[in-house]
């Protein structure tokens, strides 16, 4: 029958809700997915929870060592972070490169991660920092890694009276190089096909820290240590590069398999992370 | 009427108040509830950008969005941007360098158009592009969309 649209303002109204309310229930945060998942009638639905009043979700901040990210925060605003323009360029990156304006302006990080979709664009970078999601439920706060969080494509370990309040990752040291490239079927409003997020940390010329993300070639993405090993403690003209890109060709096929798109995205991936790697500056 | 709730926003400059299903969209409340029929739906997915609307001033595909989402903001359509009798500088300037043919993308691409010159009054050719990359029109080809508002931009009129 119809479907019950709820507007809590504050954020103990939208744990009652989604404790109290006749379920199923989802939560409505930007809604560019699901909008689309409820006509498609993916999934039933008796309620929409919509957490648009909650101002307190918008921000982004510095806390110690942390930033922090309100789960409500859109693409748009992520791009528009001097703080992440300047500390995480790749996010912003990424952020750039969902969707369209429309889209970014709609879409927000929490919604990114609660569909756990294996192509989404600001998870990946997400993952290479290591994030940890803030998640309120009724019986408290609790923090999830991100990588433990999503569990398969459009799975997470979210129970149905959880809601995502917050992403915060460790603030990287400031000299830092960061880039996220992805391949889509056209510039924009491309589904990332496949996308690479790379973020190195700098002493001097030496690499002393290293991460690299994968995205659209697991359920969800993933780091690969198995070539962050290839820069770590290396100075930037002693990385290997032909040995990297060969690498990361291994690397996609061993997370495909014998999935039909091993064929085309292992050869992919080379071009990829050679545009990533000459990005950072490394080719 | 059972099921239904109460809408309110202020729609090109006027205040609204109907009673809607609660899962229905932005776009058929502007279409079939207050008969603003320029707001077009092309895809229905968000891929097109046909259906856009500003919202508080940012576009936003009006097809994506549940009415009930943008309770209580200001949205402006289409037949908010001009009079008929005086037509928006944007709309002018279409007409001059031939930037409608079809005409289904125009109600998007004037609005996409006017939040970016609202914004950023002098934007590059590159900065016009992506502010129109979230609406497709299978006929101009795009140059002289490009060439329409970038000549408004120069001009400096006032909007």
């Amino acid at each position: 029958m119809g479907v019950e649209f709820y507007k809590p303002q504050k954020l103990e109204d939208v744990l009652d809700v989604l404790a109290t309310k006749k379920g199923p229930l989802k939560i409505l945060a930007g809604g560019t997915d699901l909008m689309l998942d409820i006509r498609n009638k993916k999934y039933e639905v008796a309620g929409i929870v919509d957490i648009n009043l909650l101002s307190e979700l918008k921000n982004i901040s510095v806390e110690g060592e942390f930033i922090k990210i309100g789960s409500l925060v859109t693409f748009t605003q992520l791009a528009n972070s001097t703080l992440l323009q300047e500390r995480v360029p790749f996010l912003v990156e990424a952020a750039n490169s969902v969707g369209a304006p429309q889209i970014r302006n709609q879409g927000t990080i929490g919604g990114n991660i609660a569909n756990a979709s294996p192509a989404a664009d600001s998870v990946v970078p997400l993952i290479a920092l290591d994030a940890i999601c803030s998640v309120l439920s009724p019986l408290g706060n609790r923090d999830i890694p991100l990588n433990q969080l999503l569990c398969g494509v459009g799975k997470t370990r979210l129970a149905s009276d959880e809601l995502i309040v917050e992403v915060k990752f460790k603030l990287p040291r400031k000299i830092t190089r960061s880039a996220f490239v992805k391949f889509g079927r056209r510039n924009a409003l491309a589904i990332a096909r496949m996308s690479v997020a790379i973020l190195l940390g700098l002493d001097g010329n030496k690499v002393n820290a290293a991460r690299v993300a994968l995205g659209a070639v697991a359920p969800n993405p993933f780091r690969s240590l198995e070539l962050e090993n290839m820069f770590l403690n290396k100075a930037m003209e002693e990385i290997d590069v032909d040995e990297v890109i060969a690498r990361s060709s291994m690397v996609v096929s061993q997370a495909l398999g014998n999935r039909p798109s091993a064929k085309w995205k292992n050869e992919a991936i080379k071009g990829l992370m050679r545009q990533v790697l000459s990005k950072i500056g490394i080719m | 009427m059972i099921g239904t709730k109460s809408f309110e926003a202020i729609v090109n400059g006027e205040q609204v108040k109907l009673n809607i299903p609660q899962n229905l969209r932005l776009i058929d409340v502007l279409r079939n509830y207050l008969g603003l029929t320029g707001t077009k739906e092309g895809c229905g997915e968000g891929e097109c950008g046909a259906c856009t609307v500003l919202v508080d001033g940012e576009p936003y595909n009006s097809c994506l969005l549940f009415a009930l989402q943008v309770q209580n903001k200001n949205i402006l359509t289409i037949e908010g941007l001009a009079s008929y009798n005086n037509l928006h500088p944007l709309q002018e300037s279409f007409l001059e360098h031939g930037a409608v043919q079809c005409g289904y993308c125009t109600p998007g691409m004037l609005l996409v158009a006017k939040a970016l010159l609202d914004k950023n009054p002098n934007p590059t050719r590159e900065e016009i592009k992506v502010a129109i990359s979230g609406n497709l029109c299978r006929c101009t080809g795009y140059s002289k969309i490009v060439d329409a508002i970038s000549a408004v931009a120069e001009k400096g009129v006032k909007r």
